[in-house]
């Protein structure tokens, strides 16, 4: 067990290196901080002055190696355009994106996992319709499709809800279920299939010839098997709590990392997406970490296959 | 009886305690104003000179204001701002009368002082020196703006000594008078006071500041507004002034709120939400008065839409090509089409806020397909690609615009081949032959050097980017900097405007820039033809 903790945390690490790498090369060569900050009509003192203040200046593979160096450090840099470090920028975001993002989390799990065991149970019939009908829509509808109609109908025709904004608990609202709905469609679809695939085993057919009560069958046998895809579903959704929610933010107008990352990638403010991509690296990387391991739990045939 | 028990005296007292304050506020029934912009501050600050952008300029003069204003309603003349009264005492030095009896944010009254202070070394010009009209003097320090640090950022003094280049000093006369010290002769020196940049400040209110940052997010000026809190890149919340000088700011709390997408912008004003919208493209305009209530105030600002040329390109070192480009542009269709005919083609790269120094009979090159045809026949133009880099909209509608003007080039044989970009270091990376793109261009005050001579002059964009020199043009503008004869000053511009936009054209307009507002039409106000927005009880009601 300890090796296969040891391997999955190495390999986490060289992911969360490799994510780093490449943005760090892909932002600074394709455009000039300096430029995109002041504005192009700043004179060309001012741009190498500030190119100069932050080492800007310096070869690309120097500015990579002090990056790297002062990660070792416990430094996550400073933001180009105020100077604070990035890693406070970051964390000020992340109760705002949470707020959405936990909730609508919730949201997905409390519609997608029933409606999908539901269709499940009824194949075919009209419920079952109606379920897949309403998952399709759900995640092939862009979220900002999505969220510009709800505002439309719930804000500028009804007039209930604020339209964004970070104002009231009632201007979470409508991201929230903008979030949630699209979430929702992908684990009844997940779950619905997982659950096909149970039902239609060879052990399901035992336990309901033996006699066992159908909703202990469900329950007890149908449920645990049909998990894994759902969890490793639910895994990736835990996974992008941190930055999940960029084109949501942007048109709520959601002061969250999601904004945040917009804004720091358009202004190459490399500290703070660099921040903002190790955050979300290691929340991915953790979140599989637990959801391999859940796997173990829920079918005890997986532990030996890993060690 | 009547008995008063300790529950019932504890609730009188608790109501009794909140009369004073429900009094206070029935007397104060001034509204609260939301306003949704795509961006508050690009720098998230409120330092002009550091911001240096449209969406900057905004707040300009609502929270800190210069000493000579500008009348935007007209002509974008003049008028007194802090300072009463102007006058030249010589060539080189312009005195002001300051209003006795300004209040700033923080309760004292402004003087001379903070004139002088805003305008030192250690508020803006950093170790630069005023020694050279027209050449900026870097700024040595190595440093970054930060938590605790006093220190300008590196970049202010530059920006700062482009806009004052020979600013020797201010001097303190008495309490109320300061005069404007110029190294070298500078007729433009109280447009230079008059432009965005020229802010002033509190002394006590930056010295009081934790750092340069926290001031720059929270200036301490006389503007009618102060800031009681600044989210970057979320919103910025203003209080009234109650003691500004121009008199009782109409509106109790003014909130700039942060909508980077234009349907949520409109939907949160339909909804009731914002009472104001800004950056609202012209093809939504129609969309939004259908709504009885809503209407769109704005139209043409003092800024010009040009495309700029790339005179390193081999095709486009022939002026002819050049000229060839400009006379295929039908301007009037572009502004019909694309801008609902609510802007206009303007007299080539100048003002009407020019006063004097307008050169009224000039005029953008004609749309003349023959002429630019014959012209690239002359060239001996063989139809070789001509790239044309462009970014997604940065302008208002400067996509759907560069689709038309490729249409207009192809019509007369001129193949231009677009490709998108992301950011202005791709526009203008040199590791690969560049061509035409896209440029906006104002005047930072009312004479041709706050324009065409710092954007295409020996300092301007062009030049910096290599794309462009021409040895009599530079001389020329730096003859008109320094000279103080108003005729040969006007003749050296026509002449300026000869080379730049006919003989060896660095660029050619295409239309007067537009900005749209949406509104609530209950509300009194006037939109300024400047990406300014004015809140005080004059532009209310």
């Amino acid at each position: 067990m300890l090796r296969y903790l040891a391997l999955r945390l190495g390999r986490a690490a060289l992911t969360i290196v490799l994510v780093v790498t490449f943005a760090f090369v892909v932002l600074r060569l394709s455009g000039d901080p300096a430029v995109i900050i002041m504005s192009p009509e700043a004179p060309q003192a001012a741009i190498e002055a500030f190119r100069h203040a932050w080492g800007l200046d310096q070869p690309i593979w120097v500015q990579y190696i002090d990056y790297f160096s002062a990660i070792a450090h416990g430094e996550l840099g400073q933001s180009f355009r105020d100077g604070r470090p990035a890693i406070d920028l970051v964390a000020e975001r992340i109760p705002a994106t949470l707020w959405l993002t936990i909730p609508a989390l919730c949201l997905k799990l409390l519609i997608g996992i029933p409606a999908g065991i539901h269709a499940a149970l009824h194949r075919n019939s009209l419920t079952d319709r109606v379920v897949m009908a309403g998952a399709v829509a759900g995640f092939t509808v862009p979220s900002f499709v999505l969220g510009l109609m709800l505002v439309l109908l719930f804000s500028v025709e009804l007039g209930w809800l604020p339209s964004g904004g970070q104002g009231s608990w009632q201007a979470g609202i409508l991201p929230v279920i903008t979030l949630g709905f699209g979430g929702a469609g992908i684990l009844a679809r997940f779950t619905r299939s997982a659950m096909l695939e149970v039902l239609g085993q060879p052990y399901i057919r035992t336990a309901s010839a033996k006699g066992v009560p159908w909703a202990r069958v469900v329950r007890g046998h149908a449920l645990p098997n049909a998990a894994i895809p759902t969890v490793t579903i639910v895994g990736f959704m835990v996974g992008s709590l941190i930055a999940g929610a960029v084109v949501v933010e942007s048109v709520f107008s959601w002061p969250g990392v999601g904004r945040l990352l917009v804004v720091a990638v358009s202004n190459r403010d490399l500290a703070v997406v660099q921040c903002i991509l190790l955050l979300v690296a290691t929340t991915m990387v953790v979140s599989n970490l637990i959801v391999d391991l859940l796997y173990g739990v829920l079918d005890p045939r997986l532990r030996g296959g890993r060690s | 009886m009547t008995s008063l028990t300790r529950r019932h005296a504890l609730a009188l007292a608790a109501a009794s305690s909140t009369l004073p304050h429900f009094a206070i506020a029935q007397s104060d029934t001034r509204p609260t104003i939301t306003v949704a912009v795509q961006k508050v501050a690009n720098t998230n600050t409120l330092n002009q000179l550091r911001e240096q952008s449209n969406v900057g300029e905004r707040t300009s003069g609502i929270v800190t204001e210069r000493l000579i204003d500008l009348d935007w309603l007209n002509g974008a003349k003049p008028r007194p701002g802090l300072a009463s009264e102007w006058r030249r005492i010589d060539d080189s030095t312009v005195e002001l009368s300051l209003r006795p009896g300004v209040i700033c944010h923080n309760g004292q009254e402004f003087t001379a002082e903070d004139v002088a202070f805003s305008f030192s070394a250690e508020a803006m010009f950093g170790e630069t020196t005023p020694d050279a009209m027209g050449r900026i003097m870097p700024d040595t320090g190595r440093r970054i703006i930060g938590v605790g640090s006093k220190a300008l950022p590196p970049e202010i003094p530059p920006v700062a000594r482009r806009m004052f280049p020979s600013l020797a000093r201010v001097d303190v006369i008495d309490k109320y008078t300061v005069r404007f010290i110029n190294a070298t002769p500078d007729v433009t020196l109280e447009g230079r006071i008059a432009a965005t940049g020229a802010e002033v400040f509190s002394r006590k209110g930056y010295q009081d500041a934790a750092s340069w940052l926290d001031f720059a997010r929270k200036p301490v000026g006389t503007g009618p507004y102060k800031v009681r809190e600044f989210n970057p890149d979320n919103s910025l919340i203003l209080d009234a002034h109650d003691a500004y000088w121009g008199g009782r700011p109409p509106i109790k709390t003014l909130r700039f709120v942060e909508v980077p997408e234009v349907s949520s912008r409109i939907n949160g004003l339909l909804s009731g939400e914002y009472q104001f919208a800004c950056d609202i493209p012209p093809d939504q305009i129609a969309s939004v008065e259908s709504h009885a209530g809503f209407e769109i105030v704005g139209g043409s600002i003092y800024n010009i839409r040009i495309t700029d040329f790339d005179q390193t390109n081999p095709i486009l070192a022939n002026p002819k090509v050049r000229m060839a480009f400009a006379h295929a542009i039908d301007r009037k269709a572009i502004i019909d089409s694309l801008w609902a005919g609510r802007t206009t083609v303007p007299k080539g790269l100048q003002f009407e806020y020019y006063g004097d120094m307008l050169i009224n009979d000039w005029t953008a090159p004609e749309y003349d397909p023959a002429k630019s045809k014959a012209l690239l026949k002359e060239a001996g133009y063989k139809g070789d690609v001509i790239p044309y880099r462009l970014l997604n909209n940065y302008y208002t509608n400067q996509v759907a615009t560069s689709q038309v003007l490729v249409e207009m080039w192809n019509q007369v044989g001129l193949n231009v081949e677009i490709g998108m970009v992301e950011n202005w270091t791709q526009i203008r990376d040199r590791s690969h032959v560049r061509g035409v793109r896209d440029w906006s261009a104002g005047s930072a005050f009312s004479d041709p050097v706050g324009c065409i001579v710092s954007q295409f002059g020996p300092n301007g964009s062009a030049q910096s980017a290599l794309e462009y020199k021409n040895d009599e043009l530079n001389k020329l503008c730096v003859d008109i900097q320094t000279s103080t004869d108003r005729p040969a000053r006007k003749k050296m511009f026509r002449r300026i405007l000869e080379i730049a936009e006919r003989e060896d054209p660095a660029y050619t307009v295409l239309h007067q820039n537009g900005a749209f507002t949406a509104k609530r039409r209950d509300i009194a106000w006037k939109a300024y033809p400047s990406f300014v927005m004015d809140f005080r009880a004059s532009n209310w009601g």
